[in-house]
């Protein structure tokens, strides 16, 4: 998940940065997600006065797929969309986890072990083992060393930046899976990643289906929630920003301005608008990337090549259940469990953390081909389907439904597909070498997390910082490529 | 890390009404020299915890049993309860159900017995600290000097200095079952050491028992180098004080042989 450390990192004083005007550069941040908000901290952060800084949400609230919402019927809090967050301090510094530290967050470690297939639970080696014999056991650790050995923890915390091991740029996991010669322990290992993956093995690389399946393991990655809801990271972040916040303004085309700046025109309710930029970021998800027009040929060319590089959909589908009585703890006092419905889907009890819960909450997420399937029904069917899915332990739960939601991720994430190369980190993010002010910001340019998209907030952060403070065409890069075209 | 065992005869009174026939007790025999009392209630295999016998009855009754027996060596850590996968564990010091499918009962026996060993264990070490930690108030002021009228307490010191160096050396020992790290893939019986050891902190007494050990070993330590040194200096004292007994000596032999000579001549 660690990135190579930006181009330059340090405190630059605004006056360094402002022309000889005295003017302070203007950036524009487009997507008020995770990415454009967390951009928008690094880039406070790395200068001792806030930049002339503008960030354009299209809808009408900040955080992206960091989403808590609240139920009608009662005040109680569910997870629309990121229901967890990963823990790589096992490993080595882990940004995220600092920085919900350092906004004074409170955390809680959540874990689950149980996968339900088949009705049958299997929470450890002597379940798989009663299932499906010594063959099925044995047959398992042996994925399991092999996928060790693929990638050790430090290649798992590496994988997204330029470093990575071979593990992350191989081909497709199905072969991996493949290797697992016992039909149940195939179907067990399925089972436990295919939510998380949100796509199909078959279409997805052989380091990020293990990346997936070696999370499980706290020596790799732990999981925790922020109680009272995951949201709360994104509220703090944006409620300690002195940017220009512009909600409900969708940017519709980028293209170049007078003076080497950039030109964007937006819609802000009815109206029509344009502003000049010496800085644009652009920190959205692929489908909404693909919505913006670009109106400089170079540009629109480098994007165009941009979205088909990294355009591998992966998808997602959450459905939200609020009971009328806490729901019984779980075997193993977990907070989530894994069920063989939908090709794999991870149950979370999300009320399981809260000693005090009058109500119980079911968070359903659905991955991959299932969840575009099933996006097309209707809630009420959409709701019913899943909760014929329950598990034996919880089935009690079915007549007990106050209100349901469901949440439609199609096209959210990336599925990071096998065979297919990442490019080095900076190109991620500077699609176009003649638009030294134009940037790219995405969970999608690394492994499709929030640590991820930290990852690239905090790069693309530190080079703009580092360009104004310099000048641009000064970075390593530039230099680099300006060396290329002399050769 | 058990060094016996043996299953309690079905005494009237001893197992709480409502459980399986078949359910018995079993006293356990732990390496830390305590014993273990185990109720045992098998459940049919295959039982997910779901079917009959009523699981949630048979583990309100062992979780009722286990809070109510009282037993000399029970301390104040509560009552634990692990439901763990179709099974189900409750453990306070010195006592234990163990609610499952036959098949699962040894696993759950032995990963309790050898988690009981290490707890006991721990327990008695904490308790070995709190006796060394109260006296370190009283024996702080010989770390940093010695004096003859403690001559007598040299052997206490000592002894306690003993006892500290020993008392960490059992936590050196303990450590790596007190913080072993969870077992990936998962076994039941490493799932129900984990959250056991979670549960009673473990690890975290540890650590302050090793803090606590520390700090005595580092107080008689530096009461040991003092008594050396008031030991040493008494005896360089002594020496001094034979040296000048005869300087003293041999300066009136030569006074008397000097006279002796003069008279003479």
């Amino acid at each position: 998940m660690q990135l190579s450390p930006p181009p330059t990192v340090f405190l630059v004083m605004s006056a360094s940065l402002a022309d000889s005007s005295g003017k302070l550069p203007r950036v524009a941040i487009i997507g008020g997600g995770p990415g454009g908000l967390f951009t928008a901290w690094h880039l406070e952060q790395l200068t001792a006065v806030p930049l002339s800084l503008t960030i354009f949400e299209a809808t009408a609230r900040l955080g992206g797929k960091v989403c808590t919402a609240s139920f009608a019927s009662a005040d109680i809090q569910y997870e629309v969309g990121a229901a967890e967050l990963y823990d790589y301090s096992p490993v080595d510094v882990d940004p995220l986890r600092e920085l919900v530290q350092q906004l004074g967050l409170p955390t809680v470690a959540i874990g689950g072990s149980a996968v339900f297939v088949a009705g049958r639970s299997i929470a450890n080696l002597d379940d798989l083992g009663d299932v499906g014999g010594a063959s099925a056991r044995r047959e398992f650790t042996n994925f399991d060393i092999r996928s060790r050995s693929a990638m050790t923890p430090a290649d798992f915390y590496e994988s997204g930046s330029d470093h990575a091991g071979d593990a992350v740029a191989g081909g497709r996991f199905e072969p991996a899976l493949d290797e697992i010669g016992c039909g149940k322990a195939r179907r067990y290992v399925d089972v436990m990643i295919h939510s998380d993956l949100a796509t199909e093995a078959g279409e997805t690389s052989c380091g990020y289906g293990l990346q997936n399946y070696l999370m499980n393991d706290p020596a790799y990655m732990q999981l925790y929630r922020i109680p009272g809801g995951n949201e709360q990271l994104m509220q703090a972040v944006a409620g300690r920003l002195a940017a220009d916040v512009r909600l409900n303004a969708a940017v519709t085309a980028v293209g170049t301005g007078p003076n080497g700046t950039l030109h964007l025109q937006f819609r802000s309710g009815e109206r029509h608008l344009a502003e000049d930029f010496d800085t644009v970021i652009l920190a959205l998800p692929m489908d909404a990337l693909k919505r913006v027009r670009f109106t400089d040929t170079a540009l629109a060319d480098a994007m165009r090549q941009h979205v088909e590089h990294h355009d591998h959909p992966a998808h997602y589908l959450r459905v939200s259940v609020l009971l009328d009585r806490p729901v019984p703890v779980l075997p193993g006092d977990d907070a989530y469990v894994m069920l063989d419905a939908f090709g794999g889907t991870c149950l979370y009890v999300e009320s399981a953390c809260d000693p005090c819960a009058t109500n119980g909450v079911l968070g359903w997420l659905i991955g991959g081909t299932a969840a575009v399937e099933m996006a097309f029904l209707t809630d009420d069917a959409l709701v019913a389907t899943v909760l014929d899915s329950l598990p034996p332990p919880l089935a009690t739960c079915r007549d007990r439904v106050m209100e349901a939601h469901v949440h439609r991720w199609t096209n959210a994430v990336s599925a990071l597909p096998g065979g297919w190369s990442r490019l080095p980190v900076d190109r991620r993010h500077r699609p176009s070498h003649a638009h030294s002010g134009f940037f790219v910001v995405g969970d999608y340019l690394y492994d499709s997390t929030l640590n991820g998209v930290l990852d690239s907030a905090e790069h693309v952060a530190g080079w703009v910082v580092a360009e104004h403070a310099s000048g641009p065409g000064t970075m390593p890069m530039d230099r680099d490529r300006a060396t290329m075209e002399a050769l | 890390m058990i060094v016996t065992d043996h299953d309690e005869p079905r005494a009237a009174g001893r197992i709480p009404e409502g459980l399986p026939a078949d359910a018995s007790l079993r006293r356990v025999l732990l390496a830390c020299n305590e014993e273990l009392l185990m109720l045992i209630v098998p459940l049919p295999d295959g039982n997910d915890g779901e079917s009959a016998p009523n699981p949630v009855r048979i583990t309100e009754t062992v979780t009722a049993w286990a809070a109510e027996v009282d037993r000399q060596d029970s301390t104040s850590l509560p009552v634990i309860t692990v439901p763990l996968y179709g099974c189900h564990v409750v453990w306070k010091p010195g006592q234990a159900a163990v609610v499952g499918p036959v098949s699962r009962l040894e696993l759950l026996t032995t990963a309790l017995s050898n988690f009981a060993s290490c707890e006991g264990e721990l327990r008695q070490l904490e308790q070995r600290c709190v006796d060394l930690v109260a006296t370190v108030e009283e024996d702080a002021p010989h770390a940093f000097e010695f004096e003859g009228r403690a001559v007598s307490r040299r052997g206490t010191l000592a002894g306690r200095f003993r006892e500290a160096v020993a008392v960490r050396g059992r936590l050196a020992v303990l450590a790596p079952a007190a913080h072993a790290p969870p077992v990936h893939p998962p076994t039941l019986a490493s799932q129900l050491g984990e959250r056991l050891r979670d549960r009673t902190r473990l690890a975290e007494r540890h650590e302050f028992a090793v803090d606590r050990a520390e700090l005595a070993e580092r107080l008689y330590e530096a009461c040991g180098q003092r008594i050396s040194e008031f030991g040493i200096a008494q005896r360089q004292m002594a020496l001094e004080w034979a040296i000048v007994v005869l300087l003293v000596i041999q300066t009136a032999l030569l006074v008397v042989d000097l006279l002796s000579r003069g008279v003479t001549t």
